[in-house]
């Protein structure tokens, strides 16, 4: 049956002979440009201070259109659209207020994630159950239970995930890790990992609340969804502002704060990326003394957090000692060994450390093409935050702990195991 | 640190959390206690709480303010009246409180919550009926 005011086929042709079509030499690839069946669309939700430094590194990727982003501050949210259009030079950018409507566009494959932790893990998951690959930003749980879930869902449903640990791509840690890996410390002893620094993020979180101010328009600041899946509180601007960071509702501390970088490595390094230690003993506890949490694997091997004791080489130290060596390395790209390994380090430029972040980037893009798991992957992520928050748990109880990592349960401490979730406001839930 | 919010009869939150579980209880049953005060004392019995304080906690289940601080406190208690008190008030509330109570029994895994949730699926709120399916699914994973 013909359908009124249909086009016929002839009627089509004539009109199309009539009006030539012109396609544009960037969608057929032409002058070094991608085209669109080689891009990956890219959606970014809570894109502040760090998550602006990795969208740029997104942005200098040539096979990567940014699409939408989504935020509950409006403020933040018009800002990233502006540096979006801006790069592009149209107004194409979407700007959301609530994720379900960033989730729903399915013209985007892949999700940057870079709200406050709080968000973390609900993201990341409701966004693999939406078809989206995910870079999320560091620390990407705010419990072993949230880390665990993380993992779980992420190897399911198959879809590439990258924590924002970007020292795994970061030359110089690079390299001391695969001294480790191939032997060259021999067998290893002892692995260090910087957490704190104690003055800038002390290891204990506060459960204060900051007085109540007037709440903004939900058009401004949608107070409830930036609460999210944490307990309610009433309003106060310094949270939104960055302030959230050191309370125990919204934060990990200092051991996570960095731990998840560098006991992330140190996992890494010792072929240990599917497991975690066993063993926690705490050390420390006063408020200005240098603290430590000594931790042991199931077979032997010893790693220490600790705030202090470093050789002063820039932040984030990690440190192996092997039976043959050892190595040492932080941000800034110096390293330091043993004298006999001495001739094998590299000269590593600032520069070159610095372009970690890139390089991450990269990594996870590569993989969304060939779905690969990148370096940071769930599972990797996942048990080197389930050893930070059981170093963390283990100080904040002030005693020693003994840890199951096939079972994610604390050995005969029911305090410790009560503390390994926490309840989500509703309607949130994982 | 600048000022912190602070209950006049209980103090700060460390102050509170300080406490013992039976003082925990005796600011959850204190009507002149603040918001702040209660849900703080929430806080602190996830980790300490027991059979005992689950009896203080669950009316708090229907308190739109406090309805999260009291799962915060049940969710992660090994006590058996803990899966009583969610089962009970799932039978009683409605809307957003009610979906949060359905959270925290699949969390919990509690097998016994089986009918009722066999019942909720089939609410007229979608979201609660959304909320029961995935529960249900959580305590009896597909095979």
């Amino acid at each position: 049956m013909k359908k009124t005011g249909s086009i016929s086929r002839r009627r089509l042709l004539s009109g199309a002979a009539a009006a030539p079509l012109v396609v544009p030499g960037s969608v057929l690839g032409k002058n070094g440009a991608v085209p669109p069946s080689d891009r990956i669309t890219l959606g970014g939700l809570g894109i502040g201070g760090r998550g602006t430094a990795v969208l740029r590194a997104f942005l200098q990727q040539r096979d990567v259109q940014f699409l939408a982003v989504c935020d509950v501050r409006n403020e933040r949210r018009e800002a990233v659209k502006t540096m979006v259009d801006e790069k592009y030079g149209n107004r194409d950018c979407a700007a959301y207020g609530e994720q379900e409507e960033l989730f729903a566009r399915r013209d985007i494959d892949a999700l940057l994630i870079a709200t406050g932790d709080r968000w973390h893990t609900l993201l990341s998951v409701l966004a693999a159950r939406a078809g989206k690959d995910v870079f999320c930003e560091k620390p990407c749980s705010m419990t072993i239970a949230e880390s665990r879930a993380l993992a779980d869902t992420f190897q399911r449903l198959g879809r590439v995930y990258q924590a924002g640990t970007q020292r795994r791509n970061g030359a110089n840690f690079v390299w001391a890790c695969e001294m480790a890996r191939t032997g060259k410390l021999g067998r290893l002893r002892t692995l260090h990992a910087e957490a704190g620094p104690g003055n800038r993020w002390p290891p204990l979180t506060r459960h204060d609340w900051l007085p109540a101010e007037p709440e903004p328009s939900p058009q401004v600041v949608d107070w409830d969804r930036w609460l999210g899946p944490c307990p309610w509180r009433p309003y106060n601007a310094e949270y939104v502002k960055g302030g959230w960071r050191g309370y125990f509702d919204f934060h990990g501390g200092g051991i996570l704060e960095w731990g998840s970088h560098t006991v992330d490595l140190c996992q890494w390094a010792a072929g240990k990326d599917e497991t975690a230690p066993v063993e926690y003993v705490p050390h420390g506890m006063g408020a200005d003394t240098p603290y430590s949490i000594e931790c042991r694997y199931a077979d032997g091997l010893r790693l220490v957090l600790r705030d202090s004791g470093f050789l002063g080489l820039g932040s984030c130290h990690i440190r192996f000692e092997g039976e043959e060596g050892w190595v040492e390395t932080a941000d800034g790209g110096q390293i330091r060994t043993s004298e006999n390994l001495r001739a094998l380090a590299p000269a590593i430029s600032k520069e070159e450390a610095a372009r970690a972040t890139e390089n991450h980037v990269r990594d996870f893009l590569d993989c969304v093409k060939s779905r690969r798991q990148p370096r940071s992957h769930a599972l990797a992520a996942g048990q080197a935050h389930i050893a930070c928050h059981a170093a963390y748990i283990a100080f904040q109880l002030g005693r020693k702990l003994e840890f199951d990592p096939a079972t994610d349960t604390f050995l005969a401490d029911e305090e410790a195991n009560r503390m390994r979730s926490r309840a989500m406001r509703e309607p949130w839930r994982l | 640190m600048g000022e912190v919010m602070r209950d006049p009869k209980y103090g700060t939150a460390a102050e509170i959390m300080a406490l013992d579980w039976a003082r925990l209880m005796g600011i959850l049953r204190d009507p002149e206690a603040t918001v702040f005060a209660k849900a703080k004392a929430c806080q602190r019995l996830a980790v300490v709480g027991n059979h005992f304080t689950v009896e203080a906690v669950a009316p708090l289940l229907a308190d739109p303010q406090l309805s999260h601080y009291a799962r915060f406190a049940l969710e992660p208690a090994p006590a058996p009246a803990a899966d009583q008190a969610l089962r009970e008030a799932a039978g009683k509330l409605k809307g957003r409180l009610l979906v949060g109570v359905i959270n925290s029994i699949g969390v919990r895994r509690d097998t016994e919550a089986i009918p009722l949730l066999g019942r909720l699926i089939n609410d007229s709120d979608p979201e609660v009926a959304r909320a029961a399916v995935e529960a249900l699914a959580r305590i009896r994973p597909p095979l």
